[in-house]
């Protein structure tokens, strides 16, 4: 099953602020809803425990996410890999930042490929599921930054 | 149709006669007895564990978790399979052979991998949910359409390294495209019937019961072919024939769903074997939808070639099936495709021929019989909606059309150019009836005047010939087992008696029919005649019931066993009533002496004698006879559907559905009735509601009855059925089949009425199910060009 979502977030800090908070492991791991458990292996990486409830698949995903801050500073992807109950889900996410001085737009991306149980048993509900949590990431990433820069 | 009771004809009933069907005293009282009913002194149970994944190596099953909960005793895989020879059996036809449990990767999601076996249903469900599959996943084979060129295979093991399984084809290729090209009108529609699936409420199940002492192996199993299936397990086991004792108790719907070998009684089989315990396996709704065979995925290329005034020169049609992950469709040996052959339908084409290519998928395998001749719904569909859609090009009536192009009365019998010969119809007269029952040329004019309003009103006909009751052993049989049947009659010392046959019942009313049959031949009281089904230390060898075989073929065998009887009745007779044997004659269900009304005596009476006074012949009344059916049957109808579409939302209302069959001598017209009304509803349910989808992925969609609807009364339309009547002329009683009829002909009456009413906006054809979201995108799409 592939999905694909977009959104806009419209963070109030500099461009520089929001580029440290989202190259943070630990900043962005702590922005991602019914998170359990984070463990931060290095720069780049960092295992997470999520709960997941969708339809009647639930229980605990475990993902491995890696951060891929483009050399230009305006592009940072997000590779998310893992599952559990029997499903799996391959992620890629994409933010681009656009400077307008004390304020960075961030428009997002990601596309997501869900194998197994979930797929199949939560087909009808898993899309707006799946995008109410990378939504959720990104306004929380928009209040955390900007509570932080504050 | 009358469905009313009747008083008795001369004290009883008989053939044709609307009696009510004597097995529902016993299932309105809550007294069936199905498999989850049975429950054996010590008895285990036994809980399947199935792939995540459609396409991945397994790595590594863990048992340690599962065979450490309180309970639970073994977990089987296919190396425990493997080592008595069971990790591997042949599928349906034999041409191809599945996994029990799956051995070395998964091929489709939800396929068996292990089996917990525990001492209760709890701790069962309890080791499933503890033993751990590691797998890596492999890129899926979802579309039939690039299987072929796909690098990656489904099936490695097998010899020919391609997803193809095989190419069939029969007909007249040069000369039907020539005709074709030669055609002043030509239509060319791709049409596809969507994967579906039985759905029988009751899902599969069984209780294996190995008795150590005796060394036999009682299986009662969800069957609806017992007899074969004792066969094939005994020739995969290696154990005796005599050994086996398959028992099918009541089953609570079957449609073809029923007839396959399935991992869970293979798994029960084994775990009794060794444990020396009962074991009882019942499957989940959703193992039932995953694992069990589906039926339909046919995707098919409909040419049908014209003159200007609507005379067909040629058809041709053009097939892609998805087999799934096994080629386990249900089909007897020399038919890979079944009847598909009755493509031509009812109509006389001077030329015609199909092909069909078989393909692997990463899906659950299937292709069963749902409520079906082999493939004849499929084939049913495709030539119903090409005809409307050549009706369309022709800018003609679909009605003109089919009457132009019918198989006339005086054709009969009449050899089609795909290889059948049908034995009686007269399509014109029953298309005629449902005209004007149905009042189509006042529904005509309210449709005009609808669109001049802008409303989309549709009329769908379905004028279909289906092929029935296999077979004739010169051409039918399944792994080398001739598709003939059986019936056994034993008439006891008062009149009433036994009858068996090698059928077996899934809702159909044989205990009340084959009574009826037997009834009818004998003058004996149907209430008196007791029908056993589904034993086979008892029952005669038949091949069961699917694929409307049992009244072409047991019910024939019936007729045939009860004249035997009433031969041997009939010098019986000749002795008490102390007559020359030539001078005894039967008439008006008695024996009289020819040219003496006053002197006579009935069957009863003669059962009395054959115990008491047989004089100089055996003793005893009672016959078997083994029916090895001359042709097939071509039960036939004529439906029309008409429909309301809400051009704003998509929503299809079924106004009026009129089905007029055809299944030649009706034997009780109220089961008749109730077999039309519950076909149209699986009809409707397909043209409206179900598929068994997969994603790109290779996920199923639809594991459950949230996501594959069942429509209840409160969807379902209101039937209006009526009948003619053509029996067939090598029938020995005249019947030709009925029960699938209805699901075999309404899909495309449906499809057609929905695609007459969207007609005025350029859309020709939406694939089943017609969803309101599929109904009105198309609307949307159509208005926006």
């Amino acid at each position: 099953m592939n999905l694909e979502w977009h959104g806009h977030e419209e963070v109030g800090t500099s461009k520089a602020q929001l580029w440290a908070f989202i190259s943070d492991p630990k900043s962005v791991a702590d922005c991602v809803p019914d998170l359990v458990e984070a463990v931060v292996e290095d720069a780049t990486h960092f295992d997470a425990i999520v709960s997941v409830g969708v339809g009647p698949v639930r229980g605990k995903f475990k993902l491995k996410i890696e951060l891929e801050p483009q050399s230009d500073g305006n592009r940072m992807n997000m590779k998310i890999s893992g599952g559990g109950l029997g499903s799996t889900v391959d992620l890629l996410a994409g933010a681009d930042l656009t400077d307008h001085g004390a304020t960075t737009s961030l428009d997002w991306t990601g596309t997501a490929t869900m194998r197994g149980k979930i797929a199949s048993l939560a087909g009808r509900v898993i899309d707006a599921q799946a995008q109410r949590v990378i939504t959720t990431t990104f306004a929380n990433v928009k209040a955390r930054c900007a509570s932080a820069s504050a | 149709m009358s469905t009313t009771e009747a008083p008795p004809a001369n004290g009883r009933h008989s053939m044709g006669q609307p009696m009510k069907r004597k097995e529902d005293a016993r299932f309105i009282a809550g007294k069936g007895r199905y498999i989850d009913d049975i429950v054996l002194p010590n008895m285990l149970y036994l809980a399947i564990v199935h792939s995540d994944y459609p396409h991945a190596k397994i790595t590594k099953i863990d048992k340690d978790a599962a065979l450490k909960i309180p309970g639970v005793l073994a977990v089987i895989t296919a190396d425990d399979l493997a080592g008595v020879g069971l990790a591997w059996i042949p599928t349906f036809h034999g041409y191809d052979k599945q996994m029990v449990l799956a051995v070395g990767k998964v091929l489709y999601q939800y396929q068996e991998v292990a089996a917990v076996v525990a001492t209760s249903r709890a701790a069962a469900a309890d080791g499933v949910e503890a033993v751990v599959v590691e797998y890596e996943q492999l890129t899926p084979v979802v579309d039939p359409f690039t299987a072929k060129t796909d690098k990656t295979l489904v099936r490695e093991d097998r010899e020919n390294k391609t997803n193809h399984i095989y190419h069939w084809e029969v007909g007249k290729r040069a000369e039907t495209d020539a005709a074709i090209a030669a055609s002043d009108v030509k239509i060319n529609e791709r049409v596809y019937f969507q994967r579906c699936h039985p759905a029988p409420l009751e899902p599969c199940g069984c209780v294996a019961d190995m008795n150590p002492a005796t060394g036999t192996l009682t299986l009662y199993m969800t069957s609806q072919a017992p007899h074969a299936h004792r066969t094939v397990v005994s020739l995969v086991t290696g154990i005796p024939e005599d050994k086996i004792h398959v028992i099918s108790p009541d089953i609570g719907g079957g449609f073809g769903n029923k007839v396959p070998v399935y991992a869970g009684y293979v798994c029960s089989a084994v775990a009794s074997i060794v444990t020396g315990h009962p074991i009882k396996w019942i499957e989940t709704r959703t193992e039932n939808l995953t694992t069990t065979g589906f039926a339909r995925d046919y995707t098919m290329d409909v040419e049908i070639g014209a003159t200007k005034d609507g005379k067909v020169t040629a058809l041709k049609v053009t097939t892609h099936a998805d087999h799934g992950a096994f080629d386990a469709a249900a089909d007897p040996t020399k038919y890979p495709a079944g009847m598909f052959g009755i493509c031509t339908g009812s109509y006389d084409f001077p030329v015609a021929f199909t092909e069909l290519d078989a393909y692997f998928t990463n899906k659950a395998p299937g292709g069963v019989a749902y409520r079906c001749s082999f493939r004849v719904t499929e084939a049913s569909y495709a030539i119903e909606r090409g005809m409307d859609l050549l009706a369309n090009a022709l800018g003609m009536d679909p009605a003109d059309v089919r009457m132009k192009n019918f198989v006339r009365k005086d054709q009969f019998p009449y050899p089609s150019p795909l290889g059948f010969v049908y034995d009686s119809g007269d399509y014109h007269t029953t298309l005629q009836k449902a005209l004007d029952k149905v009042g189509y040329k006042e529904l005509r004019k309210e449709q005009a005047e609808k669109r001049a309003r802008g409303e989309l009103m549709g009329i769908g006909i379905s004028t279909f010939t289906e092929v029935v009751g296999a077979g004739p052993s010169k051409h039918f049989d399944i792994m080398g087992i001739k598709m003939f049947d059986s019936a056994e009659i034993r008439i006891h010392p008062t009149g009433s008696g036994i009858v068996r046959a090698g059928t077996k019942s899934q809702g159909q009313g044989h205990e009340t029919t084959w009574a009826q049959i037997v009834a009818e031949e004998l003058g004996l009281d149907p209430q008196n005649l007791l029908v056993e089904e589904g034993d086979t230390d008892t029952a005669p060898y038949g091949l069961g019931t699917y694929a409307s075989r049992s009244t072409p073929v047991a019910g024939a065998a019936l007729a045939m066993a009860a004249r035997r009887v009433r031969e041997k009745a009939r010098n019986i007779a000749a002795h008490v009533m102390e007559a020359p044997l030539d001078d005894v004659e039967w008439v008006d269900y008695k024996f009289q002496v020819k040219g003496v009304p006053s002197k006579t005596v009935t069957m009863k009476e003669i059962a009395f004698a054959a115990y008491t006074n047989p004089g100089p012949n055996e003793p005893g009344l009672e016959a078997t006879y083994y029916y090895d059916p001359p042709n097939l049957t071509f039960p036939y109808g004529a439906y029309i559907a008409v429909v309301d579409v809400d051009k704003d939302t998509g929503e299809t209302k079924v106004r009026r559905f009129l089905a007029i069959d055809d299944c030649g001598t009706v034997i009780n017209p109220m089961i008749v009735e109730g077999q039309i009304h519950g076909g149209l509803t699986e009809g409707f349910a397909i043209a409206f509601m179900q598929e068994i989808a997969y994603d790109a992925e290779g996920n199923n969609l639809q594991p459950n009855f949230t996501e594959y609807l069942i429509p209840t009364s409160l969807e379902s339309p209101h039937w209006e059925t009526d009948s003619t009547c053509n029996p067939s002329p090598h029938h020995p009683i005249g019947a030709k089949g009925v029960g699938e009829s209805p699901n075999v002909g309404s899909p495309a009456a449906f499809v057609n009425a929905v695609m007459d009413a969207l007609s005025p906006l350029g859309i020709k054809n939406i694939d089943m199910p017609l969803t309101r979201s599929k109904v009105w995108s198309a609307i949307q799409e159509a208005t926006k060009a």
